[in-house]
Parts: structure tokens; sequence; C-alpha cells
């Protein structure tokens, strides 16, 4: 069995290329120990390894759709939830840990997601629980500013590891709902948009728009020092402790918090 | 007196915010409430934070004094009438207006709104509720708002209040009765309970007429529930259980000997209750003893306090009576108290008075006042960490006060957690087999958590469990290992069972204590499972 080579799936780098990959990857009954899954991002090299062979996989709605329904109808709903949240992920073994987890949900049912001793579930669990909290940092660590009146348009700006805005904007949409916003993902270059007591949506956008979002959001109005008032007396200065601070608040976070950022 | 005539927004912000910077409670948590059309905001259960000041405090609401006028002089508050401080006052509008924007701007959940005490406690109430109507009605906020009832203030205003109020809170100050009289003079005991206790059997009535409106129980409540333990708030029935227990209604008239023999388990609670204050009522007339005291609880009279909830017809309730509960605090470290009077207190609280959360506040002397002790910050705040984590304790894991301290050892350990050090004095429990023990037992073990009890006993349905896959679940195993066996081994053969090596090894693993459990569980809202919503 030693000479069997392993096989690579290779796919787009996104949602719909990695659950095409790991549709293609189970109906291939190659056998899971030999499967490794793999999303290609645009910039980065990968060096051919020797016995190895590689399957290109064409993304398509078909085969995500298709994947998305055996978990739903086969195994259960929290299984899905822990493919979703490896999917929007962006840990180049997320496919693997789709992968792999669903071959064990397939046999085991929706207890699959308690049995976190199995090392592939453990990381499925694993991401899911990252995703989740780096979306609920983003329900905190976010600051819309109004940048036009008449109507008024709310706008922030995030820049998460993960494609979060989906999981966050059930959120905003409801707390927001009688408000024209906008949150740009910086870093993934794509923004939610949602309509006064209407619907929103995800669009990736152009470089321009890009720039012309992130420009909008850095817009002066008046309740920005009145919010760091606030936010500079509430503290005890007796009781100062940064390093407590930067645990609660990582760095990283206060990159868009106005509350942070000097102007 | 400095007043600020023509102070602008910006600079009433200032001194607004620094006079309410010293409340400990800062939570969102409790309510999970959807949007409603036409207003703006919801609820999420578990409560969000906003940010994290430069004292690493988690910042979730607009927190803020209506005014820091006082007329009262409290040894150890800024705001005191004898302190020359700056003082301002919003406008109702002003703390609208705030409120609405700084939502809007996802700086905040919601406001929490506290006051000095301008001419009467009526008068303060008043200004309170107009600027929460204002805020409810006029500016249509639908998000989190957290109010103070203040003691002395009529039971119509309170109630009010409590209509527009998603928590409300009246601060215990100190936490024995003596300590009240000697720095709050303004204050009484019973001042401060009847409000709290309006507030109790006002969300009871909600309750039971409107559902729980989004509000859940307290973490202290389930564990009760899952423990099998007379619930708070159950106390309340006893009465008039016990008053048809004497209509000859059997099965009442056995609860009401279930909550006696509880009682009786406990008497030196009972009397370390006594002394606190919380029972203060137990002087009263015969007569109003033997009804008031029924079950082991006090209900304060006078006040329509027990008349229950009034303006159903006047005022929108669709949101229900205080829904997200209350909550006090207390000052630790002003007035001599023992660790246990406060935890006997806490769980005096929770069990009678059925509070969501009681706060902590290491004393700090703000007005260099001699009257007052000049203790250093560091042990004091060490004493208000070991204290939350006993509160922790108390209310997630059943532990009871009792069995974690005793008049004869009435404070924490310094240098260990309440929890270890609970379990070095009851090695005969252990070790505990992770396979096999239940839920509770796990939840014993040093170094085993909420979380990762339940992992344990989700995943061991599904196979055998190894220490590798205990390290997986979270469990910390150099304090667990100690205390567990897994399928009958130990993690290593070397380990012993016995207090002082144990001991050693912890100290040893864990020179700074302020690091190891829980400054999470202070300052931080414990985002996945306070007020019990368990994440997985
Ligand atoms: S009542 Fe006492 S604690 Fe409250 S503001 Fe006045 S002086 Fe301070």
């Amino acid at each position: 069995m030693s000479d069997k080579p392993v096989r690579v799936y290779q796919c787009e780098d996104n949602i719909s290329g990695v659950l095409s990959a790991v549709y293609e990857a189970g109906i291939s009954g190659y056998g899971h120990k030999y499967i490794k899954i793999q999303p290609l991002a645009a910039n980065e090299i990968y060096e051919l390894e020797l016995f190895t062979e590689f399957v290109r996989v064409e993304s398509s709605d078909e085969k995500v759709e298709s994947v998305l329904d055996a978990v739903r109808n086969k195994i259960s709903n929290r299984a899905y939830s822990f493919v979703m949240c490896a999917a929007v992920s962006t840990y180049s073994d997320r496919g693997d840990a789709i992968y792999q987890f669903l071959t064990y949900g397939f046999s085991m049912g929706d207890k699959v997601c308690d049995a976190i001793q199995i090392p592939w579930v453990k990381r499925a669990f694993e991401i899911r629980r990252r995703v989740f909290n780096e979306a609920h940092f983003f329900r905190e660590f976010i600051r819309f500013r109004e940048v036009q009146k008449d109507p008024a348009l709310l706008v922030a700006t995030i820049e998460p590891e993960h494609h979060i805005l989906p999981i966050i904007m059930d959120h905003f949409s409801d707390r927001f709902a009688g408000e024209w916003f906008i949150i740009l993902d910086k870093g993934h270059g794509e923004a939610a948009f949602h309509q006064k007591n209407g619907d929103w949506e995800v669009r990736i956008l152009t470089t321009e728009e890009e720039k012309m979002l992130a420009e909008l959001g850095e817009q002066r109005e008046e309740y920005v020092e009145l919010w760091k008032t606030f936010f500079k007396h509430i503290a005890i200065p007796d009781r100062k402790n940064e390093k407590l601070q930067r645990n609660m608040l990582p760095l990283h976070y206060r990159k868009n918090l106005t509350e942070f950022i000097e102007e | 007196m400095i007043f600020q005539e023509n102070a602008t927004l910006q600079q009433k912000i200032a001194i607004l915010a620094d006079a309410a910077k010293y409340d400990v409670a800062c939570t969102s948590s409790g309510v999970e409430r959807k949007s409603r059309e036409g207003y703006l905001g919801n609820s999420f259960a578990s409560g969000i934070c906003h940010s994290f000041a430069a004292d690493g405090r988690c910042i979730s609401l607009l927190k803020i004094l209506f005014t820091n006028e006082c007329i009262y002089n409290c040894k150890y508050c800024v705001n005191r009438v004898s302190n020359d401080v700056p003082r301002a006052t919003f406008t109702p509008d002003e703390v609208c207006t705030l409120t609405v924007e700084f939502y809007r701007r996802n700086y905040i959940e919601g406001l929490f709104l506290s006051s000095g005490i301008v001419d009467t406690p009526d008068y303060t109430m008043e200004l309170i509720c107009q600027a929460l109507r204002k805020l409810r009605t006029e500016y249509r906020f639908h998000g989190y708002v957290h109010c103070k009832a203040i003691p002395g203030a009529s039971s119509d205003l309170v109630e009010e209040a409590g209509w527009y109020a998603d928590r409300m809170s009246v601060n215990l100050e100190l936490p024995t009765e003596q300590g009240l009289r000697n720095l709050a003079p303004n204050k009484t005991r019973k001042k401060i309970l009847t409000p709290m206790r309006q507030i109790q059997n006002g969300m009871a009535e909600s309750r039971e007429l409107l559902g729980m409106k989004g509000g859940n129980q307290s973490a202290y409540w389930h564990t009760q529930k899952r423990l099998g333990r007379a619930l708070p708030g159950q106390t309340g029935k006893a009465v008039q259980e016990l008053e048809s227990a004497k209509a000859g209604n059997a099965e009442a008239g056995k609860a009401v000997e279930k909550m006696e023999s509880a009682k009786a388990d406990s008497p030196r609670e009972e009397r370390m209750i006594e002394k606190t204050g919380i029972a203060e009522n137990k002087k009263n007339g015969s007569e109003e003893r033997a009804k008031n005291t029924a079950g082991g609880i006090i209900l304060p009279s006078g006040n329509g306090v027990g008349t229950g909830l009034a303006q159903w017809n006047r005022i929108d309730t669709s949101r229900g009576f205080v829904p997200a509960g209350q909550s006090t605090q207390m000052i630790v470290g002003a007035s001599g108290e023992s660790d246990y009077e406060i935890m006997a207190v806490t769980e005096a609280l929770y069990q009678r008075f059925d509070l969501k959360r009681v706060f902590y506040s290491a004393f700090v002397n703000v007005n260099q006042d001699n009257a007052l002790p000049m203790v250093e910050g560091q042990p004091l705040r060490r004493r208000e960490h070991r204290l939350y984590q006993a509160d922790f304790l108390l209310r997630y894991y059943g532990y009871q006060a009792s069995e974690l301290l005793s008049e004869e050892r009435p404070f924490f350990n310094t240098c260990l957690d309440p929890k270890c050090d609970w379990a070095l004095g009851h090695l005969e429990q252990f070790p505990v087999e992770v396979m096999t023990a239940s839920y509770d037992a796990l939840l014993r073990v040093p170094g085993i958590g909420a979380k990762s009890a339940s992992r344990i006993v989700k995943a061991r349905r599904t196979g055998t469990l190894d220490y590798q896959a205990l390290k997986g679940m979270g469990v910390v195993m150099k304090r667990a290992i100690y205390f567990i066996i897994c399928n009958g081994k130990k993690m290593y053969d070397f380990l012993k069972i016995d207090e002082d090596y144990i001991t050693r090894n912890l100290l040893e693993n864990d020179k700074n204590v302020m690091e190891s459990f829980g400054e999470k569980v202070t300052y931080k809202q414990l985002t996945l499972f306070d007020d019990f919503q368990f994440g997985n």
C-alpha cells in the first residue's frame, strides 16, 4: 500500500473552490488516507512533490450545493456549521479539515461534532471556534462613522483574518435595521452593503472601489471627539494596566478603532 | 463647590464619566431581544464588550452619572457633598442623544445611568425616569439600558424606571450594616433592600404574566436547578405556600418543610446573615416577624412594597419589567469585614433576592479620608480577585459559601485559588475517574472548568479518552493531574494524593496568581457562558 501516491486536489482559494474539491475527493473513492486538498492562493508558489499526483478542480455551484445538502441532510445542522466555518476560514488545511471531518461524519452522524479526541475533528472544531471568536471580536471591535446625513450613511472598516462578513451581518442587519450602512473588509477586498429596512449583500470590490470606501470610512465627524473623551475618562488612573488591556484588546484589532486612532 | 455652568457637552462627558468610573458593573448581558420596526437596536443575551479602557476593564455601556451633585456625604465617594470637585449635570436630551449616537457607531451596547442625589431621592429618581422615558419613547432606543434605583425613592418611580430598564441595580455599598452606619450615614440597609425586594417581586410578577421577554434566569439559578436544590426566588413562593399550608394544602406544606429543613442545615449562615444586616427586619414586631420570616426570607414592609406592579396600562410593557435582572455591588476593604461575611451576604443575595450578579469593588481611598483605612492597592485587589473567583464557584459550580470559608477560617488563602484550596481540603473525594465521573464531580476538579467538563461528558460518549485528548479539551493539566485518573491510570505513576506534595507543586506552577485563573472572570464578560449560554 505504500506505493499508492498521495493525490492532491488543487482548487481555487475560495469557498466555492474548497467545497468543490471536497466534492471531487468525496466521489473519487480514492481512500481518505491518500487525499489532500490544496487551495491555490494567487501569489504563492507551490513545489511539486514526488510520489504525488495532482488533480485540478473546477469550481461549480452544483458541487458546492451537493456537498452542503449532504451535510445538512445526512449529518446535521451542527456539522453544517463546522463545514461552513472552515470554508470561510483562510487556513491552508481547511479543505483537508472539511474532507476528513466529513468522512467521519458520514459514518458517525451528528456525534462527530463532539468527538474531539479524533485529530481532524479536533482541527475542524478548532477552526470553527477561531472563526466564531473572530466574528465575535468584530461584533465588538468595529466602529462606524457617519459619513453622510440625509439620508444618513454609516461606514465601518475591518481587517479580519477570515471571511466573516456574512456571520457579522446577521447581527448588524438586525441591530441597525433602519440604517444604511457598509462594512468594508479591507484585507479581502469585500464589503457588505445594507439597505435601510431592507436586505444586505456581500460584494467583491474592485481596487478603486475598495480605496474609495476606505477613504470614506476615515472621514472626520463630531462624535469621534466625544467618544474619545468618554473613553479616556472612564478608566481609573490608579488601576492603569496596559498589559491587561492588551490581553483583552490585542493591538492588531485597534487599527481601525476610533478611540485608538490619532487624528 | 465648582459649578460648570456653561460646560460644553465634552466637558460634561469628562466630568460625569469620571464620576461614574468607580462603579464596577458594566455588563450588558441578561436579555436577548431582536430589533423592532421603527426602533434602533437589539440586545444580545451574553452581552457585548466594545472596548477596553486603559485600566483593562471592559467598556460595554455608556456609563455616566446624570449629575455628580450630591446632598449626601458617603465617606468613600468622590462626589460627596463635602468634596470640592467640578460638578456638572446633563439634560435628559443630552443623555438620549449621546446614547443613540454612540450606539449607532457601535461604540456601546447601551446606557448605564446612575446619579448623585439632588434635592431628594424622589427628585433624583424622577430625573432618571425622565431621561429613560425619552430614550425609549421619543428616541425609540431598543438597546440595553441599566439604571440605578435610588434608595429611598418612592415605589412608583422605581417601578416606572423598571419598565424602561433592562437591568436595575441598587448598591449594597458595604457588606455589613455597621460599615454602612459608619461610612454612609445617610443610607440604611432597609432603604437599600426595599427597592431591591420591590424589583425582585416586580420581575417575578412580570415573568408570570408577560413571560421572560428574552430575559434569562441567573447562572446561580441554573446551577441550583441542576443540583436539585431550592431555587432562588422560590423563597418568595414559600410565603404563599405557607399561607396555603395553613389552609390545609398538604403538598405546599411539604415544600415549606423542605425550605425549613434547608434552613436548619445552615444555622451558622443564618447567624452570619443576621449579623450582616440582610435580615434586619427580624427585629420587627412578633406578628410582622412571623409573616416576614417565613421560609427564611425577610420582606421589608411599608412603602406599598409587595403590592406589585401598578402601571401595566400606563406604560409600554413590551420589554417586560427589568428583563435582564438586577445586580448590586459592594466595596471591599473599607470597613473591616471578613471574606466569609462577604460571601455569606453574596449567597443570601443570590438566594433570597434572586440577583443576577454581585460585584465587588476593592476600596480606593479617593478622598484620603482619615475615617477610612489607608490600604495598599495590590493586596486589596488580590482579595477582590479571590472574591470574584469564589463568586464564580457559587454561581456556576454549585459551591456553598460555608464550604469555602467558615467562622474559624474567615479569609481566603492568598496563595491558592478557592477551588484548589477546597480540593486540597477534600482529598478524600479524589482522584476522580474522568470516564465515569458526573458533570458536577468533574467541575470540582481544579483545572477543569464548565467548558472542558461539558466537552468531556460529550466526547466520552463517542469513545475512550486519554490524557492527550483531555488537554485538547481545555483541561489545565498542570492542575488537574493530581486530582484525576483516566481509564484507571494516573498520568504519571509518581503522583501522590498528598496535601503538602500537591500544594507545593501547585504553587510552583503558579507563581503569579493574578495571571492564572480569571482576570477574565473579573473584567471581561464571559461571552460564552455568562448567564448560562453554553457555546457549543
Ligand atoms: S449618595 Fe453617596 S455614594 Fe452616591 S453619589 Fe452621593 S455621596 Fe456618592
